[in-house]
């Protein structure tokens, strides 16, 4: 647009523009941009330099403290006469000792002056006489090579005697030239060596007394002051307060495979930068911090503490095993607490949460039975057994007897097949033979015919040891649930199909997870089991016992072990077995009274190679009483082992039938007014093909023994390496998204944030089985999930969810980690399974700090814990191993009079007859050996008789009014045993290791606190033990043990001398 | 489920997604820039044409003219002291980068998993998008190629003198247009729906869709000869009995939409490179090599749009079939 007046000159936008304050702004802004990543290069990505400076500031003020405390309390100690004297007993041999010290000291100075003054000579000529040397032997022994061979010689023999001059110290302080040729000066090296040794050892004996004496001053302030002392504390102290920013870092490169599974990387954990309380150079083993007193109790954010189990740490030395390993998490992040503990999407092996954290044992001790300092992992292995999971799915290891019967049978019959193979061809060869054309041919015919017959019995022999291999073995595996065969017998029939469908509204400790049953599924599968079992024949009919003493048995016999009764806050009792609450309600009373007498009868043998139950049919064709038992266990029909046994682990308790009819009868009362809808189509064929199909769908037979499915496998994922399947291999389902954000399936939100890991899908799967089928169309119900929902606790569920997060492919670890025990441990390990397996830890103690099922129980508590069962901690050193074989096969110690206990009559709780096979008694006796560090061969001392004397010293003791043994020890006078608490003498002989018995006479109280067995019996005298008590005259001077001399009384006490003795204390005054 | 504000928010604060991010504002920016600066040139172009007086001595064609400037300035210090100005502000922006947004490193390569979705380098979505409606052979080593060959003969074939060292539009008109679809109508469009539109399974969800692993999408493409039958069994008697009849009918038949679709965007271009008196003095000066290599490459350049509503609208999967490419 042109306009009339010249617009005012704009000035030039380039040349008349300044730039000098943008550039101004931009190069502020880049100092800070490079301030802030100074900023971040100290401070932002090193978090772990503040918790350092924090750790030094809180430890140094903790250490002045405590080396205040100590310091005085050392002031205190040093004032007292016992330490002056020792100081000064000290400081004399100190005074004796110096002038001699002084002297070595100065010699050895000389020496080592003498040496360094020749040392250059020395490496010179040394060097040169080797090179020449060497020179020489490289020149061949060829004519033309003569003259200079010859030359090489003459000038090594030239360096040989060549002269140094050394610049010699002498004792008077002056120096003098020596000279050496090269033989000299060798010598004169050595020489000055082997002095300087002499004189330094020569030293520590003029020593030794000093050192003594300072022993006894230190050793002395130790015991009166236990800890760090005042120069370790303060040189602590020195070293946190000059604590310096730095990454501290274990490194181990194990040979083989790597640890925490980084493909070709090390271990490299520097969890310790910021766990300074961890760091054993900081913080000694002898030093446990917490975070009181660092204080900073209320912190959440001060990783501080000491590992709250050092003596892990013992066995896991950190420098070996690092963090991580077992922990989990990123050992070598450090620039956040998220990226280090590895809880992000990208880290597979992220921290486990403490409640977890056992879980980290599992990964190598996946072969334990028992973990010492894993308690939740212990409960979760436990569970996986007790809850039935191991029905469903395998886990190596786990109850692997079944696989081995199941390759026994199959070995058996894969020889039986040969066996029968060869019996054709011996027919064939023998033909061949009898119509071969010559007589060599006829010869070599007959031969291979022989031949093979001699194989056959070979065949035979292997078939022998395995069938007897199939007895144990048998007799060992137990299935996880009750024998489905004999409901017919059992149940009440009304009761099943209730059971299926609303099996935790019955019983909400159920061991049998709830099925999602349709109500028609639940109908036909009890409808085919009605119909599968065996029909009969009826059992006895029993009268009616009493009830009230029936419950006084099942309280006191030791049922509730095992079994709990009462529901909610009045249940009592063990979780290994069924709630018997409402019992009455499903069990027949006649049933009851015979499993309760014994519950390993059957009323048909089951022949695993026929696949089907025998009947009295089978053995009457071949003449045979009907009769099977584990002397009786071969199959008529075809010779092998039979299971003769239920399944069960449930043991013989060795009632009279009086007392099983009073216990069953008390059972019966147990139930509430629940009415059952009458299931009259139980016996309606047409449910049965259906009902089978169910019961083989839904695994029903790897619990339970079901006629026509025994040999049903398990149906459920096989969980052994569950814990490291990648988490993209578990279907989250439609909660995917929801799992990474942190919302529950409850729509709530979960209190760790996301959620999407395994410790989620674990937690979330056991809660709610099914829950991962949300929302899905899946119209027909058999498409969906179908694992039961086990009755859990939230405790049960975080136990079950650490054993299965440690459970590793193991092949991810170094080998060497893996714990493969041998010897004693693998004892041990071996004897847990079983110890496990039969749920001994009901009532006994074995191990040191573990409880028992009994002990909790409310009749057992103060004055009555003398009435549990004996604790077994000690027991592989306490009994001879051939009595406890013998007592493990047969607990009552007598083949008729079964009706008691074999070692403490007098106790209410029973040992009962397990029908352990033989491998498991020898697996029993061997554990308990090991545990108590015993050597596996025993070999019983020699016990010397005891003269008539000693025999009347002995007696005198052992009725002494300080020591009434007869008072408490069961003497066979079922009057006085009515009220003895301690076992018979008589069986002393058989059953005790006299060095225990003696170990256990002077400290009873430390072996079993709380102990009625008096302690402080004898006192430690001269080199022996001496009786406490007032001494009769005879013993006023025996100069021997008396101890010993007891023990060897009690090993060779006759009936007649207890009969006598036992007379005398009852009758006598004073002894009540 | 649409709504889903959170994956969106997942999507756009993803460390690897920080350079498409930024291209939503970038690239918007510059163009409307460019095309400022452009039209703030025509108009000065067309201001000097009208006053020949003027044109004489104006010297700095970005500039309107004043008697009183420079007419000539140094690069030394006008031009390098705005270049240090933006090294430094880029500095900062990538410090700042850096420093906010760690590298993000993921676990330890595992063979028997893949991740879900896996996705190329943003700079390499628009590729991987191509897989999606073409035959690999097309889509990974044939197109790429013609696009890098494409490039640089863009000098060889560009007969418009105007436009060297300043900012037009005007005069440009056809490249400029042929530069705004090519990068951005397609290659960056490709970029942002491989970012922010394939999710788990790369398949295609809208924005605050959840993006749920286990959606199934109903996807049954056909090939366009299926549409009309063809399986060869009109040709089976012409041919040898040992020739495969189906392929030689569908490879015979794919011909005829291809050469169908050349020649009506061969003419079509055709057109539009002489719609204005301007353009038809631009197309004057070329010879028939560069004319045939234009057309090819912008025809090649149409296809794949059109390749893309092929699928997306009727579910075609390859117009042209043969045992050794597909179109």
């Amino acid at each position: 647009m042109a306009s009339q007046q010249p617009p005012p000159t704009p000035s030039d936008p380039i040349t008349s523009r300044s730039l000098a304050g943008w550039l101004l702004l931009a190069a502020l802004v880049l100092m800070a941009a490079l301030g802030w990543s100074i900023y971040q290069e100290e401070v932002g990505l090193r978090p772990w330099r503040a918790y350092q400076s924090r750790f030094s500031r809180v430890y140094s003020a903790f250490l002045e403290k405590r080396l205040a405390e100590r310091q005085a309390a050392e002031k205190a100690l040093q004032a007292t006469p016992a330490y002056q004297t020792l100081r000064a007993a000290a400081d004399a041999a100190d005074r004796v000792a110096r002038p001699l010290d002084r002297k070595i000291e100065q010699e050895v100075a000389l020496a080592d002056q003498q040496r360094a003054a020749m040392i250059a000579a020395f490496q010179t000529a040394r060097s040169l006489v080797g090179t020449l040397t060497y020179d020489y032997s490289q020149i061949p022994d060829a004519p033309g090579d003569r003259s200079s061979k010859q030359s090489a010689l003459r000038d090594l023999q030239q360096a040989i005697h060549e002269r140094h001059v050394v610049e010699w110290p002498a004792a008077d302080g002056t120096v003098s030239a020596r000279s050496f040729d090269y033989d000299q000066l060798n010598a004169q090296f050595n020489e000055l060596l082997d002095a300087k040794a002499r004189l330094m050892q020569q030293r520590g004996q003029v020593d030794q007394p000093v050192k003594d004496a300072q022993d006894k001053l230190a050793a002395f302030v130790a015991q009166r002051l236990p800890g760090l002392n005042s120069s370790q504390l303060a040189g602590l102290l020195q070293s946190a307060q000059s604590l310096e920013y730095s990454i501290h870092q274990i490194y181990v490169n194990p040979p083989g495979k790597t640890v925490n599974y980084l493909g070709g990387g090390a271990l490299v954990d520097r969890c310790q930068s910021c766990h300074l309380g961890m760091d054993p150079t900081l913080v000694p083993p002898s030093l446990t911090l917490s975070r009181a007193d660092l204080g900073l109790a209320g912190s959440k954010n001060a990783p501080f503490e000491s590992h709250s189990e050092r003596a892990l740490l013992q066995i896991h030395p950190l420098e070996t095993f690092g963090c991580s390993t077992c922990h989990g998490g990123n050992g070598r992040a450090l620039d956040s607490v998220e990226t280090a503990h590895g809880r992000y999407e990208h880290w597979p092996w992220p921290l486990y949460y403490p409640e977890n954290s056992q879980a980290g044992c599992q990964n190598c001790h996946a072969a334990d039975a028992w973990t010492d300092y894993a308690p939740a992992l212990d409960r979760g292995r436990y569970l996986f057994r007790v809850k039935g999971c191991i029905g469903c799915h395998n886990y190596k290891g786990f109850d692997d007897q079944a696989t081995q019967l199941q390759d026994a049978q199959h070995s058996i019959q894969q020889l039986e097949r040969q066996k029968a193979q060869n019996l054709i061809q011996v027919a064939q060869l023998n033909h061949l033979g009898d119509t071969a054309t010559s007589n060599d041919l006829a010869q070599r015919y007959y031969a291979d015919a022989t031949n093979l017959t001699v194989r056959n019995s070979q065949i035979e022999t292997q078939v022998d040891v395995l069938d007897s291999r199939s007895h144990d073995l048998l007799q060992e595996v137990k299935r996880v649930a009750p024998d489905l065969k004999e409901i017919r017998l059992k149940l009440h029939r009304d009761w099943i199909p209730y059971w299926l469908e609303d099996t935790h509204v019955f019983d909400p400790y159920a061991q049998m997870p709830q099925y999602r049953l349709q109500p028609d599924e639940a109908q036909a599968i009890a409808a085919f089991i009605w119909q599968d079992a065996v029909p009969g024949p009826p059992l006895p009919s029993q009268p009616p016992g009493d009830p009230n003493h029936g419950q006084q048995l099942l309280e006191t016999r030791g049922c509730l072990a095992c079994h709990s009764i009462g529901e909610g806050s009045s249940r009592m009792g063990g979780d290994y077995a069924a709630n018997l609450s409402r019992i009455g309600e499903k069990d027949n009373y006649d049933y009851l009274v015979r499993w309760i007498l014994n519950p390993r009868i059957r009323t048909a043998p089951y022949c695993p190679f026929e696949h089907r139950d025998l009947t009295p049919a089978d053995y009457a064709r071949h003449n045979l009483p009907f009769v099977f038992d584990l002397e009786h266990s071969r199959c008529p029909n075809d010779g092998h082992e039979l299971e003769v046994q239920q399944p069960t682990v449930m043991p013989v308790f060795r009632l009279s039938v009086q007392d099983a009819r009073d216990i069953a009868s008390y059972l019966e009362t147990r139930k509430t007014t629940h009415a059952y809808a009458p299931a009259s189509y139980l016996d309606d064929p047409k449910w049965f093909a259906k009902g089978k199909a169910l019961v083989s769908f839904y695994g029903c037979a790897a619990c339970h023994e079901i006629a026509g499915l025994e040999d049903e496998g398990r149906i459920g994922t096989e969980l052994t390496d569950e814990g490291s399947k990648p988490l993209d291999r578990f279907d989250f389902g439609f909660l995917l998204t929801k799992s990474e954000r942190g919302v529950l399936p409850d729509g709530s939100r979960s209190a760790r944030g996301s959620w999407h890991d395994l410790k989620g899908f674990f937690e979330q799967k056991l809660h709610q089985p099914n829950v991962f089928d949300t929302q899905r169309y899946l119209p027909n119900p058999q498409d969906r999930l179908h694992m039961p929902t086990p009755a859990l606790s939230h405790d049960d569920i975080e136990a079950l969810a650490t054993f299965l997060l440690g459970s590793i492919d193991a092949s991810q670890l170094p080998p060497e980690y893996i714990y493969s025990p041998a010897g004693e441990a693998a004892a041990i390990q071996k004897g847990w399974w079983i110890v496990a397996k039969y749920n001994c830890t009901g009532c006994h103690q074995i191990a040191v700090g573990q409880h028992t099922g009994l002990e909790t129980l409310p009749m057992y508590q103060g004055e009555n814990k003398a009435n549990l069962p004996p604790v077994l901690t000690f027991e592989g050193a306490r009994v001879q191993p051939q009595w406890l074989k013998n007592f493990l096969a047969n607990p009552a110690l007598s083949p008729t009079d079964t009706n008691r206990d074999g070692v403490r009559t007098y106790l209410q709780v029973r040992m009962p007859t397990f029908d352990l096979a033989p491998d498991e008694i020898s697996a029993l006796v061997s554990f308990f050996e090991a545990l108590s560090s015993q050597p596996l061969q025993y070999m019983p001392p020699v016990i010397h008789p005891l003269t008539a004397d000693e025999t009347r010293m002995a007696r005198e003791i052992f009725t002494s009014p300080a020591a009434p043994c007869l008072k408490c020890h069961m003497t066979g006078n079922p009057a006085h045993d009515q009220t003895a608490t301690a076992p018979n003498f008589l069986l002393a002989r058989d059953r005790l290791r006299p060095e225990w018995t003696k170990r256990w006479i002077l400290a009873p109280a430390s072996m079993a606190p709380g102990t009625a067995m008096p302690s402080n019996l004898f006192r430690y005298e001269n080199g022996r033990w001496v009786f406490n008590g007032p001494l009769p005259a005879d013993l006023q001077h025996y100069q021997g043990d008396m101890a010993d001399l007891l023990v060897r009384y009690m090993l060779q006490l006759t009936p007649q001398e207890q009969q006598m003795l036992a007379g005398r204390a009852s009758s006598g005054p004073g002894k009540k | 489920m649409f709504g889903d504000w959170h994956q969106l928010w997942v999507i756009v604060s993803n460390p690897d997604n920080v350079p498409v991010v930024a291209l939503l504002f970038l690239v918007p920016f510059f163009t409307w820039f460019g095309l400022y600066q452009g039209v703030k040139n025509d108009r000065l172009i067309a201001r000097l044409e009208a006053d020949p007086e003027l044109a004489r001595t104006h010297h700095r064609k970005t500039q309107p003219y004043h008697p009183t400037w420079a007419k000539e300035v140094h690069v030394w210090p006008y031009l390098l002291r705005m270049e240090l100005l933006v090294a430094i502000i880029l500095t900062v922006i990538l410090l700042v980068w850096a420093l906010t947004i760690n590298a993000p490193l993921e676990e330890p390569a595992n063979a028997a998993i893949t991740m879900n979705p896996a996705k190329a380098p943003w700079y390499f979505l628009g590729l991987q998008e191509m897989l999606e409606y073409f035959d690999p052979w097309i889509a990974g080593v044939v197109m790429p190629t013609l696009i890098i060959l494409g490039l640089m003969a863009i000098p060889f074939i560009d007969a418009n003198p105007l436009g060297n060292g300043y900012y037009t539009y005007r005069q440009r008109r056809f490249a400029v247009w042929t530069f705004l679809v090519g990068l951005e109508g397609l290659w960056i469009m490709l970029m942002l729906i491989g970012t922010f539109i394939r999710g788990p399974g790369f398949m295609w969800f809208w924005p605050t869709q959840t993006w749920d692993p286990d959606r199934i999408e109903f996807q049954a493409n056909r090939n366009l000869d299926q549409l009309f039958g063809i399986n060869g069994d009109w040709l089976r008697h012409l041919l040898p009995a040992s020739w495969n009849a189906e392929i030689w009918a569908k490879g015979l038949f794919g011909i005829i939409p291809v050469a169908l679709y050349f020649l009506v965007a061969a003419w079509v271009f055709y057109k539009v490179i002489n719609a204005t008196p301007f353009s038809r003095k631009v197309f004057g000066r070329m010879s028939l090599v560069q004319t045939v290599v234009m057309e090819l490459l912008l025809i090649l350049m149409l296809s794949l749009p059109l390749t893309i509503f092929l699928r997306l609208l009727f579910r075609i999967k390859y117009v042209w079939e043969t045992p050794w490419f597909s179109i």
